[in-house]
């Protein structure tokens, strides 16, 4: 018997040694320059920092947590970058949320040579021990889509003023709704320092307005089964009041345009209007037909593209300028009138960026 | 001398009349207290806000609460033998992805779609059971180590996009009722009633429970408690799959984030419908009352109201309130049996 189970060990110690092999053989081979399309030159001619040849000792990586939809936008910013410059990143999307992983392999990444890291930070707060060790060691480091916590030794974010884009969505709603009703505030993660100011955002706005009211808030979603849930519950308990929905996280958004949408489907005769945040196809199919009002378009392209730009520029030896940190990457917003432009818009949004970055952010 | 005192205590039980005595031995049963605290709740939470009741809200718990009978099994059927299942979430996230993939990426039918990807939960449960059994290993590391590669598989398949085009007629099984009752609602009934017949009068059923309680003796009895135990995997399997796909069912979309906060919710409400953690024993009466039970708490504090920053805090002490009917329940049981004892 024993025996038997040495002879399966061993099997099974054989498999996964050949299958590590395999899935070594199979990954990418490290960063290695990359030539540019050609049918950017236009747009390299556009931007003349862009043609200026890499910098020879600049290794950059770009790093994303986990899989996520935000993140291929985002990655789309980053080929984008390369297909300009010429200059190779390397890029990674770990394998969960936590920021012991994001760690592991940042430190592995920086034990290969790279040198400039455009991070998603996992923990606003937790990522500084890292960073505070990566940039002791001579590195770079940009956050996309998200701050840490202050003070950091990043030397950018570049994100969504998360508290405008909520002021935004809020004013828009209000609007929908015809300046009066009474609103459910839909927030998503607690422990996101973010949702704290994206709440005070929309609280600002809804005191502007005396007839409007924040009847429910609801929070604390961590997945989109249980922001259904959530969202099914607090429509349910004011299903006679309620005027207008509002989210600023994915989840929620994504959660309300579910919710709404068997509720019209079942023959829900209240108008609700709604807005949230992101475009997840299962919201803007909601807007396409009429079941939200909008949603607010971040720009992923932006925070990819532009923190690749401005490691660049560093490596080149620009640096910060004084009180330079936060670079808003602008928002749009979407809305069934504008279902099939406001992608360009928001690329407009992200050259305007580009073309005042070294005045308002660098300095040699 | 002790089974005198038995005998004594059931002459009195039946002369003390029939009703009576039913009300003791229902009053015995260990997910007696949960139905109770399920009943108060509902009770309390009637009063508390208008919407409670409106054929909106109930027909939202009871579809909640049905698919947490779903997750729910998938955890129970494998503590049951003794073991536990820490990938049920990501079989269920592989499920969905599995049945996105074919539905909305390949434009297959449901009628292609929903096989494969049971199939796909199936297998997995199987694979669970068959290393467990073959290693002689602890299901915990077994599983854990699972739930790696199968969490690993839905993100690699779906690099984190959601499914949106999963056919309308999909939708039925998770979106519509039969006399105001969702068909899921029915449908978990319907599934605990035949769990409850196995469990009860079933070969299986009685060869699951003696694996639980107590391995070493099923197997010197002649139970293939291997068999057992890879049959119980596969159930698991069977109910991850199931439970993932009436979310897509409900949803009308694939999330690959489906089955991530599985976990807590499983051993939840198997654990306080009655279901033993060392083995043994199962209540499907138990498990469908501690499923309505999590739900209408979730429910009914967002009903009331309450500071989403202390949510959880509220959820805990509810919860704590509610499974202490237990703890009232076998002091009561204890006191009974101790007058008679007494007595007699």
């Amino acid at each position: 018997m024993k025996q038997q189970h040495a002879r399966l060990f061993s099997w099974m110690m054989l498999v996964s040694l050949m299958m590590t092999m395999i899935l070594a053989a199979c990954a990418v081979p490290d960063a290695a320059p990359v030539a540019p399309v050609a049918g950017d030159a236009a747009a390299t001619a556009a931007a003349p920092a862009e043609a200026a040849a890499p910098a020879s000792n600049f290794k950059p990586v770009w790093y994303a947590p986990a899989p996520h939809p935000y993140y291929e936008d985002v990655r789309k910013g980053v080929e984008a970058f390369e297909a300009d410059t010429g200059i190779a990143v390397e890029k990674q999307i770990g394998p969960d949320w936590t920021q012991d992983s994001q760690n592991q392999r940042m430190e592995a990444l920086a034990a290969q040579g790279f040198n400039a890291f455009s991070v998603y930070p996992a923990d606003a707060s937790g990522a500084n021990g890292l960073y505070e060790e990566l940039t002791a060691a001579g590195a770079n480091i940009v956050n996309f889509g998200t701050s840490t916590a202050q003070p950091t030794t990043a030397s950018f974010a570049v994100a969504t003023d998360v508290k405008v884009a909520a002021m935004r969505a809020a004013e828009e709603l209000i609007a929908a709704m015809g300046g009066k009703g009474n609103i459910i505030n839909v927030l998503e993660v607690l422990e996101d320092p973010n949702t704290a100011l994206r709440k005070q955002g929309i609280e600002e706005v809804v005191a502007k307005y005396p007839d409007v009211t924040i009847i429910q808030e609801v929070a604390g979603m961590t997945s989109v089964e249980t922001a259904v849930q959530k969202v099914g519950d607090a429509l349910s308990a004011n299903i006679d009041k309620v005027d207008g929905i509002i989210a600023t996280g994915y989840t929620p958004s994504v959660a309300i345009a579910q919710v709404l949408s068997e509720y019209k489907e079942k023959g829900g005769e209240r108008v609700i209007h709604a807005v949230g945040i992101d475009t997840d196809e299962v919201v803007m199919q909601a807007i396409a037909n009429g079941v939200m009002d909008g949603t607010i378009v971040q720009n992923p392209y932006g925070h990819g593209y532009l923190s690749l730009l401005l490691l660049q520029y560093m490596a080149e030896g620009y640096k910060p300028k004084a009180d330079a940190y936060f670079v808003d990457a602008g928002f749009a917003f979407a809305t069934k009138d504008n279902l099939e432009t406001y992608s360009e818009d928001i690329l407009a949004v992200t050259e305007q960026i580009k073309a005042e970055l070294l005045d308002k952010y660098l300095e040699k | 001398m002790a089974q005198s005192k038995v005998e004594h205590s059931v002459r009195q039980d039946r002369e003390a009349g029939g009703i009576g005595s039913a009300l003791r031995s229902v009053f015995r049963r260990s997910d007696t207290s949960v139905v109770i605290a399920t009943v108060i709740l509902f009770v309390l939470f009637s009063f508390s806000n208008t919407s409670f009741l409106t054929p909106f809200n109930l027909f939202n718990v009871s579809r909640t609460a049905a698919l947490y009978v779903f997750v729910a099994l998938g955890q129970a059927i494998v503590i049951v033998t003794g073991g536990m299942n820490l990938s049920l979430g990501a079989i269920g996230g592989l499920t969905v992805v599995v049945a996105g993939w074919c539905m909305d990426t390949m434009g297959w039918s449901p009628w292609i779609g929903v096989p494969l990807a049971m199939l796909t939960g199936t297998l997995c449960g199987m694979f669970n059971g068959f290393i467990i059994i073959k290693s002689k290993l602890n299901s915990f590391i077994v599983t854990l180590a699972s739930l790696f590669i199968f969490t690993g598989l839905v993100q690699g398949i779906s690099q984190g996009f959601p499914y949106s085009n999963i056919p309308r007629d999909f939708t039925i099984l998770g979106r519509n009722d039969f006399l105001g009752v969702p068909y899921v609602f029915l449908f978990a009934v319907a599934v605990l009633t035949a769990l409850a017949y196995v469990f009860k009068f079933r070969v299986v059923g009685r060869r699951i429970l003696a694996t639980g309680g107590n391995l070493e003796a099923a197997r010197l009895s002649g139970i293939r408690t291997d068999n057992i135990v890879f049959l119980s995997h596969t159930l698991s399997g069977v109910f991850a799959a199931t439970a993932g796909l009436l979310w897509v069912s409900r949803m009308g979309s694939a999330q690959p984030s489906t089955g991530t906060d599985w976990l807590i919710i499983s051993f939840a409400v198997a654990i306080i419908g009655g279901t033993a953690l060392n083995g043994g024993e199962f209540s499907a009466l138990g498990i469908l009352a501690s499923a309505i039970m999590l739900t209408l708490i979730k429910n009914g504090l967002i009903m009331l109201n309450v500071n989403v920053y202390f949510e959880q805090t509220f959820l805990g002490v509810i919860v704590l309130l509610a499974v202490s009917v237990e703890s009232i329940r076998v002091a009561l049981s204890n006191r009974t049996k101790r007058t008679k004892t007494d007595a007699s």
